[in-house]
This record gives structure tokens, C-alpha cells and sequence, in this order.
């Protein structure tokens, strides 16, 4: 149990630093001209269409020049990732700090949450009506 | 005489379901072996040989999840996350969603844990009955 909550510790740092680098390196490089940012999805290089969360980088940086609209635009769900990249630093050093596991307790009531039928299904509807607007948009 | 034969009919008795128990823990070490990690094997089987007979319904009556499935959903729709959800690790699965797989790197690297994070899984459900 111990080593569960150490390891989802573990891995939710390495996404935040990793999703923070990878904002930092394309908004470093939209600022230069006459270079577009490179997609790193492997559905897209194999298969030329998008996937369900591709375009959240443009839509997380378009957030942050404060253009809500063109981020609901480009992808709904760089709001979801902007939400969770700003609260998830404060909350695992807040845990860290006071030696509590408020995130993990909290990670577990919504993994439980998230495989009740009642809410899956419309969640998974949802993102595949997403991914068919990606497809139609053509990110 | 009469205590003697009771006794031997007690021994034999014991002795019937002794095989009886075995038979059931190899039996379900031969279908179910592939869904747990090799190295825990023996212990589990040790585990089965001790536990009531009640439990048995209980342990026969669980589902595992199979590697090879868990294996398959992470080649084609790994960067959805879908191994992950499948294994019932939703938290990763979604973080695997809103990343495109990670960035393709968690994706790949999954390839090549799904198969023993599938097993670890199915070990922690019989675990839960065992214990």
C-alpha cells in the first residue's frame, strides 16, 4: 500500500515536470517566427488523423495569451489540463510539507468514481465526440 | 476396536480431502498460472493448500484479467490509454489520454511493463480473497 502511494507520488512529479518543460519548450518556440512546433503523437504520425487530445499544447498556450475562445476552439480539453498542471505542483508540495496524503486519497476516490458505468459511459461519449470534432478540424 | 476404527476413518477421511485440496490447488494452478507473476507461483500455491474450504467458491468464482489482452490493447490503442483502464488503473489511463500516450513515451515504455503490471493486478485480486 505504502509503496503504491510513493510510486503515484513519483509519477504525478515526473508528468508535471515533463508537461511543464514541454510547455516551455513551445512557447519558446511560437514566440520565434517562421517555426511551427512539432507533434510528438504517435497516432498522428502513423495514421494522419488526430487524436482525442491532440492540439491541447496550442490549446494550453492559447490560455495562457488569455484567448479563452480559441482555446475552447483548438481543444476543450487543455482547459482540463491547465486546470490539473496549476493545482497538481501546490498540492504535492502542500502533501509533501505536511506529510499527508490528501492527493492520493483524493486519486483513488476518482479512480473509483470514474469506473462507476453511470459516469464512464458519458465521459467516454464525450471524448469520442471530441475526437470526431478533432477529425473534422483537422488539427 | 470401535475408537480405533473411527480414528482410522477420521485419518481416512482427512486424508481424502488432503488430496482433495490438492487436486483443487493444482487444478487451479494449471488454468490460472499464466494471470500471475512466476515468481509468486509457488507461493500462492502454498496459500491455496491452507484455506478453508468455503473460500474455495469464492477464489473460483473471480476473474482475472489476461496479459495477453492487456498486451494487445497496448500496441494498438496504448496512447489512449486504454491498456490502462482495461487493468483498472483509471488515474493513469486518463493521464495517458490527456497526453497522447505520454508524448509517445510512456506509451512504449508500457508496451513492456503492461504485461507484469497485468499480472501484479490479478495477484492483489486473489490476494484480497486469500488474506
Amino acid at each position: 500500500m505504502h509503496t503504491t502511494q510513493k510510486k503515484t507520488y513519483i509519477i504525478l512529479t515526473i508528468i508535471c515536470l515533463l508537461g511543464y518543460s514541454w510547455l516551455g519548450y513551445n512557447l519558446v518556440i511560437t514566440t520565434k517566427p517562421e517555426s511551427s512546433a512539432k507533434t510528438v503523437c504517435v497516432i498522428k504520425h502513423t495514421t494522419g488523423i488526430p487524436c482525442p487530445s491532440c492540439g491541447s499544447t496550442r490549446s494550453v498556450i492559447s490560455l495562457i495569451n488569455g484567448d479563452f475562445s480559441k482555446a475552447l476552439y483548438i481543444n476543450p480539453l487543455g482547459f482540463l489540463i491547465a486546470v490539473i498542471m496549476i493545482l497538481l505542483p501546490f498540492w504535492i508540495i502542500t502533501d509533501l510539507v505536511n506529510k499527508k496524503n490528501t492527493l492520493f486519497k483524493f486519486y483513488k476516490k476518482i479512480e473509483i468514481i470514474l469506473q462507476k458505468k453511470i459516469i464512464a459511459i458519458p465521459l467516454i461519449l464525450i471524448i469520442i465526440i471530441n475526437w470526431i470534432w478533432n477529425i473534422i478540424k483537422e488539427l | 476396536m470401535l475408537i480405533t476404527s473411527r480414528l482410522t476413518n477420521f485419518n481416512l477421511s482427512n486424508q481424502y480431502t488432503n488430496i482433495m485440496t490438492n487436486q483443487k490447488a493444482d487444478m487451479f494452478m494449471m488454468t490460472n498460472g499464466k494471470f500471475f507473476p512466476s515468481h509468486q507461483l509457488g507461493h500462492i500455491r502454498e496459500k491455496l493448500l491452507k484455506i478453508d474450504e468455503n473460500n474455495w467458491g469464492s477464489i473460483q468464482m473471480l476473474q482475472f484479467k489476461d496479459p495477453t489482452t492487456a498486451l494487445i490493447l497496448s500496441l494498438l490503442v496504448g496512447s489512449l490509454g486504454v491498456d490502462r483502464f482495461y487493468l483498472g488503473h483509471t488515474g493513469l489511463g486518463v493521464g495517458k489520454l490527456l497526453t497522447c500516450g505520454g508524448m509517445g513515451i510512456w506509451q512504449i515504455v508500457d508496451w513492456f511493463l503492461i504485461m507484469g503490471a497485468c499480472r501484479e493486478k490479478n495477484l492483489e485480486t486473489l490476494q484480497r480473497v486469500l488474506y
